[in-house]
């Protein structure tokens, strides 16, 4: 950086140096339809192990039921921790959104108050 | 001089509902532009992608002739956009120090923003130690712009800044957003009402329902929506 630099200048290089990541937009809802399809894949994939295994007295199939049915209950789990992990982001955005601008109003009331002619 | 801040055929929208449609515009170091429009034509909307709080579903973001489309919002703050929002933006139930004290996330210390600030506000300097929430209006609208100026910013986005305030004080707001330009600061202003900011703009856009309608020298685009309102065409 050179003393002469002006501000716009020195905007325009810290712009050119900055580390842009891939745009985002829409990620987060991305990973919560994910979320959501995976406990529902989740679901089916139980389901069927179930209907596999009640259905053959064989117990290499009842095995691969047995191994489907883990597979289901992991792809569960995933799922839901993504479907909350996004969610509650979004719910918690809202409502630090909301607590902000409630604050606000409380200070405007406070402030109307006080400058409210007594009688 | 090249524009600091440039938004090309952006669109932009909120769950599926499209507010922009392909806004185009710029503003170089120094210069002030008026972004003008109704309530709803999409004012604020493009004060949020500029500042990159708002991500355009098509269309490009530039900052100093670079594409920044997509870029987190506290890189750009960091480099030198500030965002004034529209309703002022500051912690009520903090004093006006600690909201001040705030703005030593840009590695300035107390002292140095505190200077900044009361040297350009005076009326701030009187009230450090009330809560702001209990300020007036336009002291409040003074804090927010002071906070904003401690950042040290290269473009200066400022959302409504007379919106509830005497004319008097819109007016002592308005110098001094004229006296940062001056300094070489890019300043892009929404207001719904043209008179507030055609006293100190070099450049004026109307934006009617996501679309600039008209752009151009402040006198000029007075005319033209003068002449639109009273004789029903645009020219």
């Amino acid at each position: 950086m050179t003393s002469t630099e002006t501000r716009a200048d020195r905007f325009v290089r810290e712009i050119s140096e900055l580390k842009i990541p891939d745009p985002a937009a829409g990620r987060p809802r991305l990973w919560q339809r994910l979320g959501a399809a995976l406990m529902v894949l989740g679901l089916a994939l139980g389901v069927s192990a179930y209907l596999i295994s009640h259905r053959t007295s064989d117990s290499l199939v009842q095995g691969d039921a047995i191994t489907i049915g883990l597979g289901a209950v992991t792809t569960s789990v995933v799922g839901a921790a993504l479907f909350v992990r996004y969610s509650l982001t979004g719910f918690l955005r809202f409502w630090m959104a909301r607590q902000s601008y409630d604050l606000n109003l409380l200070a405007d009331r406070l402030a109307d108050k006080d400058t409210a002619p007594r009688p | 001089m090249s524009a600091l801040l440039e938004l090309r055929e952006v669109r932009a929208g909120y769950e599926g509902i499209t507010v922009l449609h392909g806004v185009d515009l710029s503003v170089a170091a120094g210069q002030v532009v008026a972004l003008l429009g109704p309530n709803g034509a999409g004012k604020t909307t493009t004060l949020r992608v500029a500042a990159g709080v708002h991500t355009p579903q098509a269309g490009r973001l530039l900052l100093g002739g670079r594409d920044v489309t997509g870029a987190a919002a506290r890189d750009l703050a960091r480099a030198g956009v500030c965002l004034i929002p529209e309703g002022r933006g500051v912690f009520p139930n903090l004093s006006v120090r600690d909201n001040l004290l705030m703005m030593t996330f840009t590695g300035r210390t107390r002292k140095q923003i505190e200077e900044i600030a009361f040297a350009r506000f005076p009326d701030l300097a009187r009230h450090a130690s009330r809560q702001a929430g209990t300020l007036s209006g336009g002291e409040q609208q003074m804090l927010a712009l002071a906070r904003g100026l401690a950042t040290n910013p290269a473009v200066l986005l400022l959302d409504e800044l007379s919106m509830g305030l005497a004319p008097l004080v819109v007016s002592r707001l308005y110098e001094q957003v004229a006296e940062i330009a001056r300094q070489g600061v890019g300043v892009l202003i929404v207001e719904q009402f043209a008179a507030a900011a055609f006293g100190i703009a070099d450049h004026a856009a109307v934006l009617v329902r996501g679309r600039v309608e008209r752009q151009g020298r402040p006198d000029d685009v007075l005319r033209a929506e003068l002449s639109a309102l009273y004789l029903g065409s645009s020219t």
